[in-house]
């Protein structure tokens, strides 16, 4: 009964009026992003006095934005493939691995993930110095590499988990080498778990701010930083232009990995 | 330890040498040690030995009142935001549990895409909203609820605002997750045996989510413990957090020793946290 929505009572309009108040909540200030990025008052105001696509254009024509919005791609794009190479090599290590000291390393592919970012951000920050790594493009992609490495080796492992080694040995005794049977057997096997380990790391890596913060020049900044270090400055519409942008991106991610999903039950 | 397997002991494939063991974790393990480990634990290594040998890190960090104030309010923020968060979250974890499927997925994507939406694009529409002349002040007061606009923002109530909004998604999906593995017949069960509602909701239900609400409360917790963006910009100087200290320490003061040992003591309570909560409850639910 508790858990029937048709014999809940009076209870059930309690659930429903605060399950609308949190969606309302949770909705507000996406959709109030969007409305101000496209509204024409310098002041924030909602509703908008008028509709313009100015904020976009000054957006586009500012070369520090465009450059720091190339300089989150890049990095972005190359985390992802080293997350996702790097995490599938340690995932067939820790899941068919035999070896002492197993179950502690899994637990530190994960640390990471449960660590204060700060923490690692300002250890990093200690240890770039040294290495003259700060600021660089090289320090980015480590930096944020340390941070989506762990949403890889979660994705990578379940999905090997759930692939049944029979398949790859049986490939084997028909006569591939061990490679060619992982590569053609196992990695098509759990495309899946690729996908989603390649999804998590690159939006890891997107959305780093607090190493990010840290690592940054003035020459190599990427858009979080910047984001950031205009937020403490003002409250321009252009940075709801910036902001509305990311919306639709995460949006698109969200369609992409719904496709993937139903690709899976079909 | 990589045992190359040879013609002869392919054939059976025994479970114990199927693969080669450490050889493909040596790559990421290494970059790990280096970029993680070693940086990490010189941080807390720092923390003893700057400016000279000794704990004197330490003796400040917990001799200063304003040091602690920051520690105060840092448990202060989490506390609150757990509190509110785990409130507003039951319900809706019920109903993402119970509601006919067309309205569990249309709510269940509206907290997804507000999880993914990112950070700091949520944390620019609070500042927007919470402002003086923000639309929410603006709203109360064409209502004629307030006469003069509320201080929302660079405070603790920003704070708690914005947070309560990021860890939000969190501790929904956690409940729900447990929620969603309860058989519906244990309650009928129950209430056939003559418990009437409330006996079935406060005796079967609440132990029952029990371990779904210690492991949500303690992730948003921890989680809180250690933020930075949304403090940083929604809250006040006379209400810092540890993170912002620690950033502080080593951004404006260069004072390394000092934000080595602030950063101790962070890891040391979300590590014992985190512990707790492995030994009682296993990291199922944990999220992300």
């Amino acid at each position: 009964m508790l858990l029937d929505f048709n014999r809940l009572g009076w209870i059930r309009y309690l659930l429903i009026a605060s399950g609308v108040l949190v969606g309302i909540f949770l909705l507000l200030p996406i959709v109030l992003i969007v409305a101000l990025s496209f509204g024409s008052s310098q002041w924030l105001q909602f509703p908008p006095p008028a509709w313009t696509l100015k904020w976009y254009r000054q957006l586009f024509a500012d070369p520090d934005w465009i450059a720091s919005f190339v300089a989150s791609l890049e990095v972005a794009v190359t985390v992802t493939v080293l997350s996702t190479l790097l995490g599938f090599m340690a995932s067939i290590g820790l899941t068919r691995g035999r070896f002492p000291g197993r179950g502690f390393l899994r637990a530190l592919f994960l640390t990471p993930m449960i660590l204060p970012v700060v923490v690692l951000a300002v250890a990093l920050y200690a240890l770039f110095l040294r290495l003259h790594l700060n600021g660089t493009f090289a320090g980015f992609v480590i930096a944020h590499l340390v941070v989506a490495l762990p949403f890889a080796v979660i994705s990578i492992s379940n999905a090997l988990e759930r692939f049944d080694t029979a398949i790859e040995d049986a490939a084997v005794l028909c006569g591939a080498g061990r490679l060619e049977a992982m590569m053609r057997v196992t990695v098509p096997a759990i495309h899946l778990g690729l996908f989603g380990a390649a999804i998590f790391s690159f939006l890891a890596s997107w959305d780093e701010v607090v190493v990010a913060v840290f690592m940054a020049s003035p020459d190599l900044q990427t858009l979080p930083v910047r984001i950031f270090a205009t937020l403490r400055q003002d409250l321009s519409p252009v940075i709801a232009a910036a902001s509305a942008l990311l919306v639709g991106a995460t949006a698109l991610m969200m369609l992409l990995a719904t496709f993937l999903g139903k690709d899976k039950t079909s | 330890m990589t045992a190359v397997p040879t013609i002869a002991d392919r054939k059976p494939v025994p479970r114990s040498r199927r693969t080669s063991g450490l050889g493909p974790v040596v790559p990421a393990l290494a970059f790990l040690l280096l970029f993680f480990v070693v940086p990490v634990l010189a941080l807390l290594l720092r923390s003893l030995l700057e400016p000279q040998p000794g704990l004197q890190n330490y003796a400040e960090i917990f001799g200063s009142t304003t040091y602690l104030r920051v520690f105060a309010n840092t448990f202060l923020v989490a506390a609150i935001v757990t509190a509110v968060t785990l409130v507003l979250a039951f319900p809706v974890a019920w109903l993402l549990a119970i509601a006919p499927h067309r309205w569990s997925r249309l709510l269940f994507a509206v907290i997804v895409l507000s999880m993914w939406t990112n950070l700091l694009a949520r944390t620019y529409a609070w500042m927007v909203l919470l402002q003086r002349t923000g639309i929410i002040n603006k709203m109360l007061m064409q209502l004629g609820l307030i006469a003069q606009p509320l201080p929302l923002i660079n405070n603790l109530a920003g704070v708690t605002i914005g947070m309560t909004y990021i860890m939000l998604p969190f501790m929904i999906l956690t409940l729900h997750a447990t929620m969603r593995s309860l058989d519906p017949s244990i309650f009928r069960a129950a209430s056939l045996c003559g418990a009437s509602r409330w006996q079935v909701f406060a005796r079967v239900f609440l132990p029952l989510v029990g371990s779904g609400v210690a492991a949500g409360v303690l992730m948003v917790f921890v989680m809180s413990l250690g933020y930075f963006v949304t403090p940083a910009l929604l809250g006040g100087t006379s209400n810092m957090m540890l993170a912002e200290l620690i950033a502080q320490l080593v951004q404006s003061l260069l004072n390394w020793g000092l934000a080595g040992a602030a950063a101790v003591v962070l890891l040391v309570v979300c590590l014992g946290i985190y512990a707790v909560q492995y030994r009682y409850f296993g990291f199922g639910t944990a999220g992300r």
